[in-house]
């Protein structure tokens, strides 16, 4: 049982209370910290460009080739709509899988990996729909707000615009 | 096993999806889903298991399916309505079709009534009757099919089967069978020894040749006909019906005679090896000790391969000539062994020389040849390979001169690099070739049996089936082809008399025909039958709705109606075709592997119908093209030619767009940077027009800022992760690791249709 010994060490070690915490990684656009669940992340990597594709929404940047499988890239400040990125190398892609498919996020930064308790997850104040469409919550880190990046709108986002 | 049991299998595998899919679809409709798009997918199904049932003759699938269909094609007109009681009857009928599908495969028999009683239902309902569910009366039996004994596995018939009615039958039979091939058999891409395999099967066999006819070699023709075979078959208990039924697919293109030694002697032929039936071996001596005879009258030196030395005298024999022979005793040898291991002592003389080929030798004692692999572990293959090749040639670009002089040892290992990987690429491809004629030689004896079913004279001639297609690509195939040789064969052709009244020879020709173009393969079903009748087609697709009133559609476009779902022009539904499910299934299913197709009418004078398939669905030939900034590929199978701009007679035309003259054709023009919303600095003179080819032959004209050169690419989906985007088929991966976009030349051309209608 030595292999059940290790993992458990590593649970340990990640969390205090495994089921009611979450792991995200934060990352940000201009001044403002978003997060996604850690779980979902497969890569980060820096901006390497991307092939544009013809008429298209403003915020789907192109497609890259992440080893061997063409992957959408999603500029989340136009997505915001805060107008496009102009990225440099700095500029950091992360690429996450939804559902089944995998599609990356252009971002300016990725900050860190927090941790936080689910009981800590605010409602989005309602007001403006693109808030709700596409932040799953807020929570509070070290004062200042994350806004949960709710995935799934992001994407079918681009259908529903389409 | 047997060519027929290949088929046969394949189409259980067919049945067992579109079984699994029909459940799919009436769990949606049960579900309350009730909308024409899942009908006509039901409908599809069963169209599709009945054809296959109609072409190996399991009647009583066909009956029921029949039936059924019927049914379907009145809730689907509206003329029965979709209620429970109906959608309940129909899941019922799926199971008897399951059951009628399972027992064809498993050889059994059902009772002749089996499913009468839904049968007498669906009629019922047909007739407008209400459905009575408790109605358990007479099975009523209608339709028009007749029932005859239902074909089972040969080999697998008990002698005392009440299925065979057997005129012929005698317990302890010894037949003696001439077999002749026509020159056509061959041509039909038949083989014998599968034949003499298949007698061999059913009992001992002893098979001889018979090679008296061969010519001197000066008058030997080399596609000519001089073996033939006689054959003593001791098979207690079979039937002269299932002899027959071993040459049934070969009927028509030899001579064949049956006949039963012991039971009526005095109708026997002489045999002159009758005595040594109980013993099959002389067979082979015989044929060695025959061949020596005729070796001299040949010259056979030159077919042994050592033309100069070897005349026709008589030591020459023992080495060369004689082993020639030998391998083709050998090939004729495994339809004897089975029988021929007990008694191996007169085969001595002819050993030395028949172990010589040891290919064959193998072939018997190895037993395994091949595997069975599934096709996603040779795709994953593939996949990697098409990477590899990439790779290779981004490495090879990476060299240059320098790099060159000062490397050779590493640019003499890229070298043998780019060898190997063009090789493993070849061989991969290869894996998944296969020619086309395993699709195709199920053909002639379809268009036998619809030739009897219409009462038409039908002939169909096949060209290039040994054409080689990626093996998904003909997996799609053969329901497509199916259906357009049905149609062909009921519509297309004409009665007899018609015929003889048109001026026309009495038989109709559907000519199959496979070749590569290019990137493509091309598949056309051609018929000199009366063609599309325009009239009644547009009159049709009006009242179908599937033509507005008031559009005049050009001759082309009504051809094509033919391929609309629901569409058809049957005056009367057959069990054959006509219910207008046959000609959308060809439509979606070659859309579906990447094909087209393209159907030109000339009336009275015939139908050609063309399929434009893929090679591979793996790798594409593409021309690298620049738009903006940005790579972009066009396959090159698409490409006619490319002109500079500033060569291109370009023309105005009133909606402020150009049109390119090409030998006196004006073919629209799409600029690509314009068309894709990616603003341009190149310089317009040096941009580059890549003149293109879209289905049924009809150009459009690309501008593109640069042409950057030629390579292979393997297609990657943009939907597998995002979206179909309009005017792209897909991606690919270059060998600086970026995505190049493909230009979906058919998307294109199609979008400028609907917006100079819009």
């Amino acid at each position: 049982m030595e292999v059940l010994g290790i993992r458990d060490d590593v649970i340990d070690k990640a969390a205090v209370a495994a089921h009611n915490s979450l792991q995200l990684i934060a990352f940000s656009i201009g001044e403002q910290t978003y997060g996604v669940e850690i779980t979902t992340v497969r890569e980060i990597r820096a901006w390497n460009g991307a092939t544009p594709l013809p008429n298209t929404r403003e915020y789907v940047r192109g497609v890259i080739n992440l080893r061997g499988t063409i992957v959408p890239i999603f500029d989340l400040r136009a997505r915001f709509g805060d107008g496009q990125t102009s990225p440099t190398k700095n500029h950091v892609v992360v690429v996450m899988s939804v559902g089944d498919k995998w599609v990356g996020i252009l971002v300016d930064a990725v900050s860190d990996i927090l941790t936080v308790s689910r009981d800590d997850i605010h409602a989005v104040p309602e007001g403006n729909s693109i808030d709700t469409e596409l932040l799953n919550g807020i929570v509070t880190h070290e004062g200042r707000m994350v806004g949960l990046i709710d995935l799934h709108s992001i994407v079918a986002g681009s259908k529903l615009d389409g | 096993m047997s060519e027929l049991d290949d088929f046969k299998a394949t189409y259980f595998d067919e049945c067992t999806e579109l079984l699994t899919e029909l459940e799919e679809q009436f769990a949606a409709i049960e579900a309350g889903e009730r909308d024409a798009d899942r009908l006509n997918a039901v409908f599809r199904a069963i169209h599709s298991i009945k054809g296959g049932a109609g072409a190996f003759g399991f009647t009583g699938l066909v009956g029921f399916a029949h039936a059924y269909e019927t049914l379907l094609d009145h809730v689907r007109d509206g003329r029965v309505e979709m209620s429970d009681d109906v959608v309940a009857l129909s899941i019922r009928a799926n199971d008897i079709v399951a059951d009628h599908v399972n027992a064809a495969r498993s050889g059994e028999a059902l009772p002749a009534d089996y499913g009468a009683h839904e049968k007498s239902r669906f009629d019922a309902l047909c007739r407008g009757e209400a459905v009575d569910a408790d109605a358990d009366g007479e099975p009523v039996e209608e339709f028009d099919i007749e029932f005859t004994p239902v074909r089972v596995d040969i080999g697998a018939v008990p002698a005392d089967d009440a299925f065979e009615a057997p005129p012929f039958s005698a317990p302890a039979g010894h037949w003696e069978i001439r077999f002749a091939p026509h020159q056509a058999l061959y041509a039909r891409a038949n083989d014998p020894l599968l034949l003499l395999r298949e007698l061999a099967a059913l009992g001992e066999v002893s098979v001889r040749a018979v090679v008296r006819d061969i010519p001197v070699l000066a008058d030997f023709e080399p596609f000519g006909v001089y073996c033939t075979w006689e054959i003593s078959l001791v098979a207690p208990g079979i039937t002269q019906g299932q002899i027959r039924e071993v040459f049934e697919f070969v009927e028509g293109d030899c001579d064949i005679s049956i006949v039963e030694l012991g039971a009526d002697a005095s109708a026997a032929q002489p045999a002159p090896a009758a005595e040594a039936l109980p013993e099959p071996l002389p067979a082979e001596p015989d044929f060695l000790s025959l061949a020596e005879d005729e070796i001299g009258a040949i010259g056979v030196s030159a077919l042994a391969g050592s033309a100069g030395e070897a005349g026709p005298e008589g030591d020459a024999f023992a080495d060369s000539p004689v082993p020639s022979f030998a391998e083709l005793a050998e090939a004729i040898k495994p339809a004897v062994a089975a029988e021929a291991a007990p008694a191996p002592q007169p085969m001595a003389p002819a050993a030395a020389p028949a172990s010589a080929p040891p290919d064959d030798g193998e072939r018997r004692g190895g037993g395994v040849q091949s595997i069975r692999v599934d096709l996603d572990k040779v795709d994953r293959v593939v996949n990697m390979v098409g990477e590899l090749v990439i790779t290779q040639s981004m490495l090879t670009q990476q060299m240059d001169e320098t790099l060159r002089a000062r490397y050779t040892e590493l640019v003499r290992g890229l070298e043998v690099l780019a060898q190997t990987t063009r090789g493993l690429q070849d061989s991969v491809m290869a894996i998944r070739a296969q020619p086309v004629k395993s699709v195709f030689s199920r053909m002639p004896r379809l268009v036998r049996e619809l030739a009897v079913k219409t009462g038409k004279k039908i002939r169909l001639e096949t060209i290039g089936e040994n054409t080689e297609i990626d093996k998904t690509v003909i997996e799609q195939l053969s329901d497509p082809l199916t259906h357009m040789i049905r149609n062909s064969a009921d519509h297309g052709i004409e009665t007899p008399e018609r015929r003889l009244a048109a001026g026309k020879s009495e038989t109709g020709t559907i000519r199959l025909s496979a070749e590569q173009a290019g990137g493509n393969i091309l598949i056309v079903i051609e018929d000199d039958g009366a063609g599309i009748n325009r009239e009644k087609v547009l009159q049709l697709a009006r009242n179908k709705a599937l033509v507005a009133a008031d559009v005049q559609p050009t001759d082309e476009q009504i051809d094509q109606l033919i391929f609309a779902p629901g569409f058809s022009t049957a005056e009367a539904v057959s069990d054959i075709s006509g219910r207008g499910v046959g000609m959308d299934v060809v439509l979606s299913n070659i859309k579906k592997i990447g094909g087209s197709v393209h159907v030109r009418s000339w009336p009275g004078r015939g139908t050609r119908m063309t399929l434009r398939l893929p090679l591979t669905l793996a790798v594409l030939d593409v021309m690298l093209v620049r738009v903006s900034e940005s790579p972009y590929v066009v396959p090159l199978s698409s490409i006619v030619e490319t002109i500079q701009c500033s060569r291109a007679p370009f023309e105005r035309v009133p909606s402020g767009g150009k049109v390119l003259q090409v030998r006196g054709e004006y073919v629209p023009v799409i600029d690509l940077a314009q068309r894709f919303g990616m603003p341009t600095q190149a310089d317009p003179e040096s941009r580059m027009v890549v003149l293109c080819e879209a289905e049924g032959g009809s150009k459009v004209a690309l501008i593109v800022d640069d042409i950057i050169g030629q390579q292979q690419v393997v297609i990657k989906s943009l939907e597998e992760n995002f979206e179909q985007v309009e005017g792209i088929a897909g991606g690919t991966i270059l060998g600086d690791g970026n995505v190049a976009l493909i230009v979906d030349v058919q998307g294109l051309k199609s979008t400028i249709h609907h917006k100079n209608a819009a």
